[in-house]
């Protein structure tokens, strides 16, 4: 049906996450009408990316440098570090520009059943940032999952001995209305309930 | 509640089938292996999102087919619901209701609530632990639906904790030098959590349930026979069964943890989690005997429909409506006095789905106000 090379570059776009056997066609016909610079600036762009783009020695973070530019930057508080479980969570939290602190990327979560144990995770580092650095917080931002509180757990546990740990709150989103909030967020929402001030 | 009408596409051995039900009891009647119990079984997957007589969507299907599709109209007191749900073979599953399709299955169960009594239900008494932690279970999903979550919580965490106990037994060590902290307590704090809260729910119900359960056994044995049904939980061993009701969150975490400190070696050498809700067992007893061991078959049989009819009063008194009853090829069974017992019971106040073979054994009572389906290979007809 497909000749050879484009069968290929459907079964190679195949494996990407979301894409399924028909927007891989989609894609990999358009790339057949593009000219050949461009589609040759982003076979370029997917070498450099993968290339150049490693973990910042400190946090974790995605970066092409060996420090990345949130812990390079002088303008964000060493005192506070936020601990996130990937990348695109760091990414999430930024969006806000709320948070003027400093991160640390776990790269995922304790998960026995997919052989994940803490050593697989960035926590020794986290744990020896924490000790060295005098950070007066660690924020826990890490999804109220079954695995995600064990991980919170854990490394709560670690370095508790050395600062003030707090996590996020969870419940209800801004803007939602109370009865349509499942009951399990509003659980949730009681439990984590606090004082007017 | 009652269900007016059920649409079956591609269900098990239906093609296309559609069916009004026009009177408070529905006799299905039919030869063996014409889709009788798929009948009552799409109503039970309208219920409960689930099957009892399988877990993959893929036999749901008929097998020409890559999907299906059961809807029904449900009439409740204060509103009147179309249900659907789309089974695909690949697992994934679409509920709606009133044509909404719905994000949270959660969302989806609770409102169709039903009692199925079938003759596989004698292993109540019967069967092992698994089949009353299922019953027990099934029952607190329709009067409190957060349940299904909380149960599915526990169950997920005993997974990844079986997973990290088979990775010790395998002498996998944690290899991370001086961060060593017991990351296998981690599990058992949040088992306990989660489990003590299924713990506590499942006493609760119980609770609930024993005087209605308690009444009906009297009346249908006709004696001062006591039934009694207990608890037992595998956290609590041989102790403290009576006041569990009264024990606090932290008391039974407590308790749970304890109970895995003590088992933790053979834990440790049998790789999976021995302690636990998922190892519960309800137990019946009359006159303090234990009706599993020393009951007769009728004393079994009693005894089960007094649990049947209790759901029944029970379901209605949460839920404020009575629920609709779906007997599957039980009540020829019973003999013509439990049947009457039955009758009174359930009068024309709850709607009953009656699957059978015959409509010999019928009381002439049933059959004067029932509506009369015939069955023959997946195809429903007024006529024989």
């Amino acid at each position: 049906m497909y000749t050879r090379p484009l069968a290929r570059l459907i079964e190679h776009f195949q494996h990407l996450p979301g894409v399924g056997p028909k927007t891989a066609q989609r894609l990999a016909l358009h790339i057949l009408k593009r000219p050949e610079a461009e589609v040759a600036a982003l076979a370029q762009a997917l070498i450099d990316a993968k290339k150049q783009v490693g973990t910042c020695s400190v946090c974790g973070h995605l970066s092409a440098d060996p420090l990345c530019d949130i812990c390079s930057s002088p303008k964000r508080d060493n005192g506070i570090i936020c601990v996130v479980s990937d990348s695109r969570d760091l990414i999430a939290l930024e969006k806000t520009r709320e948070y003027k602190g400093k991160y640390h990327v776990l790269g995922g979560l304790i998960s026995p059943i997919d052989g994940i144990g803490p050593e697989q995770l960035n926590i020794k580092a986290l744990v020896q940032r924490v000790s060295k650095q005098d950070a007066r917080e660690v924020i826990m931002a890490i999804a109220p999952s079954v695995e995600g509180e064990t991980t919170t757990l854990y490394v709560a546990h670690l370095i508790k001995p050395f600062t003030k740990v707090t996590r996020i709150a969870f419940g209800l989103p801004m803007g939602g209305d109370l009865e349509y909030a499942d009951e399990v967020t509003l659980a949730r929402a009681l439990e984590g309930r606090r004082e007017l001030e | 509640m009652y269900l007016k009408s059920l649409n079956l596409r591609h269900f098990r051995n239906y093609a296309e089938q559609s069916v009004n039900f026009t009177a408070a009891k529905t006799i299905i009647l039919g030869d063996n292996a014409q889709g009788k119990s798929n009948l009552i079984e799409a109503v039970e997957i309208l219920s409960a999102l689930k099957s009892h007589r399988t877990s993959r969507d893929r036999e749901l299907i008929h097998s020409s087919q890559t999907s299906a599709q059961i809807v029904g109209n449900l009439d409740r007191l204060d509103s009147n619901l179309e249900l659907s749900i789309t089974l695909r073979a690949n697992g994934r599953r679409t509920v709606a209701l009133n044509g909404l399709t719905q994000r949270r299955q959660l969302d989806f169960l609770g409102k169709l609530n039903m009692v199925q009594f079938s003759s596989l239900d004698l292993d109540l008494v019967r069967g092992g632990p698994d089949c009353r932690r299922s019953w027990i279970d099934g029952l607190l999903v329709q009067l409190e639906p957060i349940y299904a979550h909380i149960l599915q919580q526990y169950n997920h965490i005993l997974r990844q904790r079986n997973a990290r106990l088979k990775t010790l037994k395998a002498g996998v060590q944690n290899t991370s030098g001086d961060l060593v902290i017991d990351d296998l307590a981690l599990w058992d704090a949040q088992l306990a959590i989660a489990g003590s809260r299924v713990i506590r729910r499942r006493d609760r119900v119980i609770q609930r349930l024993l005087p209605f359960a308690q009444h009906w056994h009297e009346a249908i044995s006709g004696k001062s026979e006591q039934l009694q049904i207990n608890y037992k939980p595998n956290v609590s061993g041989d102790t403290d069964l009576n006041n569990l009701g009264q024990s606090t969150p932290e008391a039974i975490q407590s308790q749970f943890l304890d109970k895995i400190r003590e088992k933790r070696t053979i834990e440790l050498y049998q790789g999976t989690t021995l302690v636990g809700p998922h190892r519960d067992d309800i137990e019946f007893t009359v006159n303090e005997t234990i009706a599993r061991q020393y009951g007769s078959q009728g004393q079994q049989r009693t005894l089960v429909l007094a649990l049947k009819l209790a759901e029944l009063k029970l379901i209605e008194d949460v839920i404020g409506e009575p629920p609709i009853l779906l007997l599957d090829d039980v009540l020829a069974e019973l003999d013509l006095h439990r049947q009457n017992q039955l009758l009174d019971a359930i009068q024309d106040r709850f709607q009953t789905l009656i699957t059978t073979t015959h409509l010999g054994s019928f009381d002439a009572q049933w059959l004067n106000s029932a509506q009369i389906l015939h069955i023959k290979a997946g195809q429903l007809s007024t006529t024989p």
